[in-house]
């Protein structure tokens, strides 16, 4: 009886182990991903707004939501890794790019992280490319567009978004449809009126990119950039820069700012009574919601460059649900940043789903062949496809933007309306800019 | 041309209010030979004072500048009481780094508790609000009346020290402190007046400037390093030689203002790609060094 109980015991012991064997075997493991944004300082407004858009995005990877057309939302994890869910690590590098570099190497060295994403300021996006590259984890960028990140030759980075060359270039092509009537509900201006050009921009690694490209296209499209000027994105005070930027009286002023300092620049522009007949912004600081929120009426006639404006939603169907499911969890639209970091997270949902494996050089493989169909994505682009040749190794090649203007809407509230590309343009603009 | 007088003009505006930064360092140094680094941290949290006042009561901005007086106030006495007048028994180099020391205590206390992010004042009766008057001058209004603040500042400071026994008492406590000692005159309150009264024109200095510069605790570093200049050229000790020193350095920012009039004017081309205006904050650490080399007593000399 006794031997009886023991070997019955023994049994129990094998079968419990027996039924335990799968879910030991296939348990889905928990994806890591560092995310590095400045979720303080002087673009911690756009660090919020890229944190949520990134949250959102793993959120519906991590769950079924059938009602969504997008492959990661069909699935509860990453299906070929037996469902397992993605974690994201939040890292806030505060716009310094030593913090970003230290914080890239705790993420790997002591979270063990399986990628990273980030890091908005392309400083500090280059650091922890450096850092990356290194150690040889996988970084796939959302929100950075110094042409130079995908330069650099690593094989461990790739962007999602396009760079500043693609948007410079957009806003050269939209003064050249400004004079060739090209604008929806403005007659053709003439060349003269627009043709003297004044820049500002923020003086890291994006910024004084940015100046260069405006430098380089404005010649290529025969403008005149009468000043260029670089300044600090921290600086408390612009009163100087301003007038120095209105003493050429430029028919258009040019911007690359990040965050508190677009506000300032604009109420310094305000104070001293700036006139101008364009202003744009390079996006950042141009399209977070504290510009509008805090400026105000001051922001109508203001272009910005972006990726996505909530209006996109007219034409995809898709970006009006994920848009609605944003403003839902945050009480804001998707902005240029928000919808570029759920993007971001949603190339790293496709590159793991494809690689079926965390082994870094699967991943490389994957994020190298990967082609994301336009449809799936909320920005409006042909899709994403890295490039593995040429000049920009690692940088998405079927992307584009979009230039927004804010107008007033009959219920009072500011709104950006699309008014390039020409044929999806949302509503007449606004020229020239108002007096303020 | 435009730009030749708006730069005059707001190098004035500005160095009024510079100069009131410089005050209270011209004050603590005139009283009891101490230099204080933490300086521009006092400013940083005048800033804050008048920002947070402003934001939590609604209360205008400028309305703002009594509490902003009395937090300066009570922070430098607090300071000297609580710190610095132990480090005055050690030698001039313990003195530079205690108050170095305080400088990084204040600015992290303040990232503790404010965080890093920039904040800025944004409604208020003047923010905002401008007038053209002509000839390329724009006036804001806040720097405006920034200016007539720090001037009655200035004036009130003056009779403090001129026409008041505590003025002379304090006075007394500069020129010789056991002379005064033996007068009577019980220095070590005139020390931790001096820090008071140091501590509130530098708070008010904050918080009239954060009606039109943002803040964020590291705002102090810059304000620190004008401080001195202002001092340096206008001799330490020298309240009068603070004012028109302050006044010479707000006009040594606008150099980038008048570069461009220049290049504008002559239509220079070469002076068109140096880019004057993105070293603004140089041209106060080449005055500073420069006139310690031609001239280490400043324009009002030294207290004698």
């Amino acid at each position: 009886m006794k031997s009886f109980s023991k070997s019955a015991k023994r049994l129990g012991l094998v079968l419990i182990a027996v039924l335990a064997l799968p879910s030991v075997l296939f348990a889905a493991e928990e994806i890591k991903i560092g995310v590095l944004f400045p979720l303080t300082g002087g673009a911690a407004s756009a660090g919020r707004e890229l944190r949520a858009g990134a949250e959102l995005a793993a959120d519906i990877a991590n769950n079924v939501m059938p009602d969504l057309n997008m492959t990661m939302a069909k699935n509860a994890g990453i299906k070929s890794l037996g469902g397992a869910k993605i974690t994201l690590i939040f890292k806030d590098h505060e716009g310094n790019p030593t913090l970003g570099a230290d914080l890239a190497k705790k993420l790997i060295l002591d979270d063990k992280v399986h990628g990273l994403m980030g890091a908005y300021h392309s400083a500090v996006t280059k650091a922890v490319s450096g850092v990356a590259e290194q150690y040889g984890v996988p970084l796939i960028n959302d929100s950075s567009t110094s042409p130079d990140l995908t330069r650099q030759g690593y094989k461990w980075f790739w962007r999602a978004t396009p760079h500043d060359n693609y948007f410079t270039k957009d806003l050269f092509e939209f003064l050249k449809g400004m004079t060739e009537g090209k604008v929806k509900g403005l007659a053709a201006v003439p060349k003269k009126d627009i043709t003297n050009l004044a820049a500002a921009c923020e003086k890291t690694e994006w910024g004084s990119a940015v100046a260069e490209l405006i430098e380089k296209f404005a010649k290529e499209y025969g403008f005149e950039l009468k000043k260029s000027i670089l300044y600090g994105a921290k600086a408390t005070d612009l009163s100087g820069e301003v007038r120095s930027l209105t003493a050429v009286k430029p028919d258009a002023m040019l911007f690359a700012s990040y965050g508190s300092d677009s506000i300032l620049m604009m109420k310094t522009l305000k104070d001293q009574k700036a006139q101008t007949r364009v202003l744009w912004g390079q996006n950042a600081g141009f399209e977070v919601p504290e510009f509008v929120n805090t400026l105000g009426d001051t922001t109508i006639g203001v272009l910005t460059r972006t990726v996505f404006i909530p209006k996109v939603g007219q034409v995809k169907p898709v970006a009006a649900k994920v848009n609605a499911m944003y403003k839902a969890k945050t009480g804001n639209d998707l902005s240029g940043a928000s919808a570029r970091a759920f993007t971001g997270l949603q190339a790293w949902v496709h590159v793991l789903e494809k690689a079926g494996s965390l082994k870094p050089e699967d991943i490389q493989k994957a994020a190298n062949a990967i082609e994301i169909a336009g449809e799936e994505l909320v920005v409006p682009w042909q899709g994403i496809k890295f490039a593995t040749t040429g000049e920009d190794i690692g940088q998405n090649i079927l992307g584009s933007g979009l230039i927004g203007q804010y107008q007033k809407r009959a219920d009072g509230k500011i709104d950006l309306e699309i008014v390039y590309p020409f044929n999806l343009a949302t509503a007449n603009m606004i020229y020239p800019f108002p007096k303020f | 041309m435009d730009i030749l007088f708006g730069s005059i003009v707001s190098g004035v505006l500005i160095g009024m209010v510079l100069a009131l930064v410089a005050l209270g360092l011209t004050i603590i140094f005139g009283v009891m030979d101490i230099v204080n680094f933490a300086h521009g941290e006092f400013l940083m949290i005048g800033m804050y004072t008048g920002l947070l006042t402003a934001q939590a009561t609604g209360m205008d901005p400028l309305f703002c500048l009594p509490v902003a007086a009395a937090v300066g106030f009570v922070l430098g006495v607090l300071c000297y009481g609580g710190f610095v007048k132990y480090l005055l028994r050690g030698p001039m180099i313990a003195q530079l780094l205690g108050t170095f020391g305080l400088m990084l205590v204040l600015r992290n206390l303040a990232l503790l508790f404010f965080g890093s992010e920039d904040r800025a004042l944004h409604h208020g009766l003047l923010v905002g609000k401008s007038f053209d008057i002509g000839m390329g001058i724009i006036l804001s209004a806040t720097k405006l009346a920034t200016a007539v603040l720090s001037i009655l500042s200035f004036g009130a400071v003056w009779l403090l020290m001129n026409r008041t026994k505590i003025g002379k008492a304090l006075t007394a406590t500069a020129l010789n402190r056991q002379g005064a000692r033996y007068m009577g005159i019980p220095t070590e309150r005139m020390n931790m007046l001096a820090w008071g009264i140091g501590g509130a024109t530098v708070t008010i200095a904050g918080a009239l400037i954060v009606n039109f510069w943002s803040v964020t605790p590291y705002v102090g570093l810059i304000f620190t390093m004008i401080a001195f200049t202002v001092v340096a050229l206008g001799g330490f000790g020298s309240v009068p030689g603070a004012f028109f020193a302050g006044l010479v350095v707000g006009l040594i920012m606008e150099i980038p203002g008048f570069w461009d009039f220049f290049q504008l004017s002559f239509a220079i081309d070469w002076m068109a790609d140096v880019p004057m205006i993105s070293f603004k904050y140089t041209w106060i650490y080449v005055a500073y060094f420069v006139i310690m080399l031609i001239s280490p007593r400043g324009l009002f000399g030294w207290k004698q």
